[in-house]
């Protein structure tokens, strides 16, 4: 904490004040008070593409073109212009600082997707250890497409989804991948997850997670693919096997399925169409029947028990989906599974889901709970830092505040808590956010909430479109003086004169400097504002 | 060694050899007094490799969740009397909500 208020005074005691242990960085941050981005340039003349991020390193800005098929790449730079005479500070600026190319200089332009595809605007992750960014190209979606070939019935299908690895410093396309006939669910990251150098892809059509590596020369490498087998050898295992399987099973007509309670493949259980059931569902399956089975200590209750907690509900875990995947680090995944109803739908709420830990190591479930666990909740309280799934080349998203490292939202969730009339509501909505999407959060400092208070409704570090106000959005102090230190304004600067129409706003922070973009579109007449806002 | 360490022994008598004391009207003895380990009981045991933990912390509450579920339950009696007499059992401080 400085003394002063003054930057001056500040960066005297910074020279002579070493901060707390392990608080460097929010001692640093706090020079972000005095450095504020007050000062807005309203309606930028700038090309007509849709801004889409900032990336976490602050060295590009991407944008796609409107009929969403090129790809265009900034570079932020700072204005730099002289002035002659006195009394600079209140000189308006001149035209040609007032311009977009002032603050960013095009670095190239390219075609990423071919006539039938659209870029997937939603979409961006970026790799910071290689300034790689992976962007998502498709054709349109076929509703009410046949489920074959393993697919799953309920999914819409994509005829061909592309995976496009581009170095952005020159906009090389290094690798790609492409999946075909598949469902990749590609709004806001949601299906796609990226940790350090490994990227899980959920295929919710052929409920498979792909997993790959991206090698620092840039190939997107698989390493395995979770789902009808867990282990790299499983398919090999059983084809070795399968002239065995089929002979046993012509014998074994007449028997009566054998409920072997210490296997841990259920591969007793035939079903009807004599197939089996993929090897993450039998995984799951399994680890549900070991966790009943132990928990009734009495031996003589424990089939009763399995008969009222599995068996009652088996067809209904059998037909989980998976949903969604995160990391939690590089070698545990945390999955959400559903009922096939609510895989698409916005707002799950009301359909059963749960959440389970795999290990891929030991290709095994080492956790399984409900979606209202009060159990995962708690842990979700103590550890959401541990959720966001830091890696060690993205080390700025620990300080994104959530309410595990800041009082402020800590105070927030405990209002919310307190508020909430039932204890297993409030558990299922904030368990509702798991898993995290990768890289949704802006790290700008400037909503760090233990430097800044504002309305968590029009502005956040989420990167959502928010529905706009005409009045400017405040950030006040958090410490003393708690004052209003900027404002920013989406939109032109006198408001725009439709008074009823409906407008959405979105703002892109720079990570680093004090800079920010926002963008106010009216729905139905298609055109945006895009106004500039920056340390004068 | 004069006032600047304090005095302070070391466990080799060659160290603070370059060492002179601030005021030359006042030459103390610059080697400092030796001492030397009597037992090995504080040695670190062979082969010892200080790492940090590869699972995070929220990895390995999954993992204790999941082995305390397989332990077989303690009998009702067992958890009644305290452990220790003259101590209080504890409320378990990670699942309460603050």
């Amino acid at each position: 904490m400085f003394r002063s208020n003054n930057i001056v005074a500040r960066i005297f005691e910074r020279q002579i004040r070493t901060p707390r242990p392990a608080t460097s960085v929010h001692f640093a941050r706090q020079f972000y008070e005095n450095l504020v981005p007050s000062y807005t340039i309203y309606d930028v003349e700038c090309p007509d593409h849709s801004f889409r991020k900032f990336t976490d390193d602050g060295l590009y800005l991407i944008s796609f073109s409107r009929n969403h098929q090129e790809l265009i790449v900034y570079r932020p730079s700072w204005l730099s212009f002289s002035c002659k005479g006195q009394d600079c500070d209140n000189h308006y600026l001149s035209v040609g600082a007032k311009r977009f190319e002032s603050f960013f200089t095009e670095l190239y332009c390219m075609s990423l997707a071919s006539s039938n595809e659209l870029i997937c605007k939603d979409f961006f992750l970026y790799m910071e250890r290689n300034q790689v960014g992976l962007f998502a190209t498709s054709t349109a979606q076929i509703h009410d497409a046949p489920a074959t070939g393993g697919a799953v019935k309920g999914v819409p299908s994509i005829e061909m989804i592309t995976f496009h690895l581009i170095r952005l410093e020159d906009g090389v396309i290094l690798d790609e991948k492409v999946f075909h006939n598949d469902f990749i669910n590609l709004a806001h990251n949601t299906g796609v997850f990226l940790y350090d150098d490994l990227l899980a892809i959920v295929s919710l059509r052929y409920q498979t997670i792909h997993i790959l590596q991206i090698r620092d020369h840039g190939n997107l490498v698989d390493v395995r693919a979770i789902g009808a087998f867990c282990r790299e050898d499983d398919e090999l295992f059983l084809n070795s096997n399968s002239q065995f399987m089929v002979a046993s099973d012509r014998n074994n007509q007449h028997e009566s399925p054998v409920n072997h309670v210490e296997n841990t493949m259920h591969d007793n259980l035939v079903i009807p169409d004599n197939s089996f059931l993929t090897g993450i569902k039998q995984r799951l399956l399994s680890f549900i029947f070991q966790g009943i089975w132990n928990e009734e200590k009495d031996q003589s209750l424990k089939i009763q028990c399995l008969k009222k907690k599995f068996y009652i509900h088996f067809q209904d875990y059998a037909d989980l989906m998976i949903w969604k995947v995160q990391f939690l680090d590089r070698h545990h995944l945390l999955i959400k599974f559903g009922s096939v109803d609510g895989v698409l739908s916005r707002n799950a709420d009301h359909h059963p889901a749960f959440f389970a830990i795999y290990s891929m190591e030991a290709a095994e479930f080492v956790a399984f709970y409900q979606n209202y666990a009060e159990e995962l909740y708690f842990l979700f309280e103590q550890f959401e830092d541990h959720f966001h799934a830091p890696s060690k080349s993205s080390l700025n998203v620990n300080f994104i505040s959530s309410h595990s490292n800041n009082i402020h939202t800590r105070e927030q969730l405990r209002c919310i808590k307190n508020k909430s009339s039932s204890f297993s509501q409030f558990v299922k909505k904030a368990l509702g956010s798991l898993p995290f999407p990768c890289q949704s959060r802006s790290p700008s400092p400037y909503f760090d909430q233990s430097l800044f208070r504002f309305d968590e409704k029009l502005i956040s570090a989420t990167d959502r479109h928010r529905q706009s106000t005409d009045h400017p959005i405040k950030f006040i102090l958090r410490r003393q003086p708690k004052i209003l230190k900027f404002k920013i304004k989406p939109g032109p600067e006198r408001g725009s004169g439709i008074g009823g129409a409906k407008k959405i706003s979105s703002f892109l922070f720079h990570p680093i400097l004090p800079l920010a973009i926002s963008v106010q579109q009216t729905s139905f007449l298609q055109q945006s504002v895009v106004n500039i806002h920056f340390r004068r | 060694m004069g006032s600047i360490l304090g005095g302070w022994p070391s466990y080799d008598p060659h160290n603070f050899s370059q060492l002179r004391p601030s005021d030359p009207s006042n030459p103390s003895s610059i080697t400092p007094t030796t001492y030397h380990p009597t037992h090995n009981r504080t040695l670190p045991p062979p082969g010892q490799d200080i790492s940090t933990e590869s699972k995070n912390i929220l990895i390995r509450h999954f993992y204790k969740h999941a082995e305390e579920k397989l332990r077989p339950k303690r009998a009702a009696s067992e958890l009644l009397a305290p452990e220790n007499g003259s101590k209080q059992p504890r409320a378990s401080t990670s699942n309460a909500p603050s």
